[in-house]
């Protein structure tokens, strides 16, 4: 059935999706579960005629947050499991524009009894947030695969931009790959490769490096999500094979009603050599079931860039004047009102991705105060005390001393 | 200019000088957003609370969230009474010597349903001090969903204790997060309150 010079591949899957989510204010625990049928006229990559179930679990708070996913296919009579990964994630607040993140990962690959194997990673990032719209990191990483011809860890260093432009946001990286692997002593013409350590007479360790550079839109308005990527990969033929120096993918999700989308893509995935890893081409067409947009109260979709305030702070700023600020990423307006103010919105100021300020004379005493994010609700800040408002909400209460 | 224009001109001076008083008044009255019947109770409520000394302010301020809010006047009438009725019952119980900070955090502590014996208790065992951060992190437990006699006395027994202001805010803090992750409200206070420590003079410990 898998013809070995065959390289395009179609992949049709239907999904199933099954959102059990639940959470509180800070913290969300959400869940997938998926179901689909796979197949593939691909030489050697996904099995044929496979049905999948892919579970999906992820935790988001503001420091942590935890991923777990996986799926086994069953391909003929027997359960296979297949590929899965799991994410630790450790972020800082953001402070004077820069956050840092450590990532731990661990994942399997599989795309047939051959091509499979395990990896485990760890990386630091160091972001750079310029404003709401616009911000840059600098990551590096070390990662260790097993099961393939890798001797040595893999050395993962680059950077990434971002920046908003109406709906859409635009991501540019730049990542360079470097490890040892064992290769042929010689090239398919005979000629002797540069090794860095001769193992047998047709086999050696070979220093190996590439650099990928990709570009990604993600455009959504209403109803339609739209993903694009393209790259390309720098190297010399050694590391790079002819199918990975360029490529590019394209999927798209129309919700058709609150529950159910339609999913649309495909396009090209260049090689991993550092995972022993062919290049492929793939389409998928499905369709999918889940709550969307509003999820059950109390959590919010796994993905939303919308979170809640985690942080809200008060400090003299001079005579009679006090310095707010409210701690949050991912909005377009942040309000606050209070007795102060005699109950009429103000706008706070953005001084970082997740830091917005407003600078406002209040006398000594106990006063009430409100804030709202994106015209929302109006909701007393975190940590403070709080007391029925009479208006079926609440505020929160701040004691001013002298 | 000629004639009929300059006496446009004086008309439309004079037609300005008239309404702006008007105008202004209207800018600078917290009231003006509210409907007639609604807004006749909310300043009579206002008159009483001059007329009784208690301060007024909170009335207003009551009667401009509810408008900021975009709720009904009928029910911001009916809340700025509470107000009200929770200052007067306030100023009782705590006495003339009240300040205004305190009366606002006891009328608060009232309307959450605090015993107003809790709060004589608590004004007794302050010794003087002000005991208007106690008064509101007593409302506070309350709304987290504490019962009123576990909140009130839990708090009562810190203040006497020697519990600070900045514990007391901790301990609200501290039963916030404990509650959102889960904490039935009565444990997580009295398991916070356990941790709060005993400032007392070490003769003044109980045993």
């Amino acid at each position: 059935m898998f013809e070995p010079s065959k390289r395009n591949s179609a992949v049709l899957f239907l999904s199933l999706a099954m959102l059990a989510p639940q959470g509180g204010l800070r913290a969300q625990l959400t869940s997938r579960f998926q179901a689909g049928a796979v197949m593939s006229a691909a030489p050697g990559l996904v099995p044929a005629n496979a049905l999948s179930l892919t579970p999906d679990v992820r935790y988001d708070s503001p420091l942590l947050k935890l991923a777990a996913r996986g799926s086994a296919w069953i391909n003929g009579n027997a359960w296979q499991f297949a590929d899965g990964e799991a994410t630790a994630t450790v972020s800082t607040p953001t402070r004077h524009h820069l956050a840092a993140q450590l990532v731990a990962t661990a994942s399997r690959a599989y795309y047939d009894q051959v091509n499979q194997n395990d990896q485990i990673d760890a990386e630091a990032r160091v972001h750079l947030v310029f404003s709401q719209k616009a911000g840059m990191w600098l990551e590096s990483g070390v990662a260790r695969p097993w099961r393939v011809a890798v001797v040595s860890s893999v050395d993962v260093a680059g950077a990434g931009a971002w920046t908003q432009v109406g709906g859409a946001t635009l991501t540019g990286t730049y990542t360079n790959f470097s490890f040892t692997r064992i290769a042929s002593a010689s090239d398919s013409t005979g000629t002797l490769q540069s090794c860095a350590n001769q193992t047998s007479n047709s086999r050696c360790l070979q220093q190996s490096h590439f650099s990928d550079v990709q570009g990604t839109v993600h455009w959504e308005k209403a109803a339609v999500e739209l993903n694009a990527q393209t790259g390309y990969r720098f190297g010399d033929a050694n590391d790079v094979t002819p199918d990975s120096r360029r490529w590019a993918a394209a999927s798209a999700i129309v919700w058709l009603s609150r529950d159910m989308a339609m999913v649309v893509g495909g396009g090209r995935q260049p090689a991993n050599p550092a995972r022993g890893l062919p290049a492929r081409n793939y389409a998928n067409l499905g369709v999918m079931f889940a709550a969307w947009p509003s999820m059950t109260e109390g959590a919010v979709p796994i993905e939303s860039r919308a979170s809640a305030i985690s942080q809200f702070d008060i400090a003299a700023a001079g005579v009679s004047l006090e310095r707010l600020q409210v701690h949050i990423a991912g909005v377009e307006s942040v309000e606050l009102m209070g007795d102060f103010t005699d109950w009429q919105p103000v706008d706070m100021v953005q001084r970082g991705r997740d830091l917005w300020e407003v600078l406002l004379p209040i006398a000594p005493g106990v006063h009430q105060l409100n804030v709202r994010v994106d015209g929302g609700k109006w909701q007393p800040p975190p940590n403070t005390p709080t007391m029925r408002d009479g208006f079926n909400g609440e505020v929160g209460v701040l004691v001013i001393h002298e | 200019m000629s004639g009929h224009g300059i006496r446009r001109g004086i008309a439309t001076l004079v037609t300005l000088a008239v309404i702006a008083p008007t105008l202004s008044a209207q800018g600078n009255d917290p009231l003006a957003k509210l409907d007639s019947a609604s807004r006749r109770v909310v300043q009579a409520l206002i008159d009483s609370a001059k007329t009784e000394g208690l301060p007024d302010q909170p009335l207003v301020s009551k009667a401009q969230e509810g408008v900021s809010k975009h709720a009904a006047g009928p029910l911001i009438a009916r809340v700025v009474r509470t107000v009200f009725l929770s200052l007067r019952e306030a100023r009782a119980v705590l006495g003339e010597r009240a300040n205004r900070d305190e009366l606002t955090a006891g009328a608060a502590a009232l309307q959450a349903g605090i015993p107003a014996t809790a709060i004589i208790d608590l004004r007794q065992a302050g010794h003087g001090k002000s005991i208007t951060v106690p008064l509101v992190v007593m409302a506070d437990l309350v709304s987290r969903g504490v019962p009123r006699d576990t909140a009130s006395r839990a708090i009562l027994q810190l203040w006497m204790q020697g519990a600070g202001e900045a514990d007391l805010m901790g301990l609200s803090q501290s039963v916030g997060q404990d509650i959102l992750s889960g904490a039935a409200p009565a444990d997580a206070l009295l398991s916070r309150a356990r941790k709060v420590p005993i400032r007392l003079p070490p003769a003044k410990v109980p045993e």
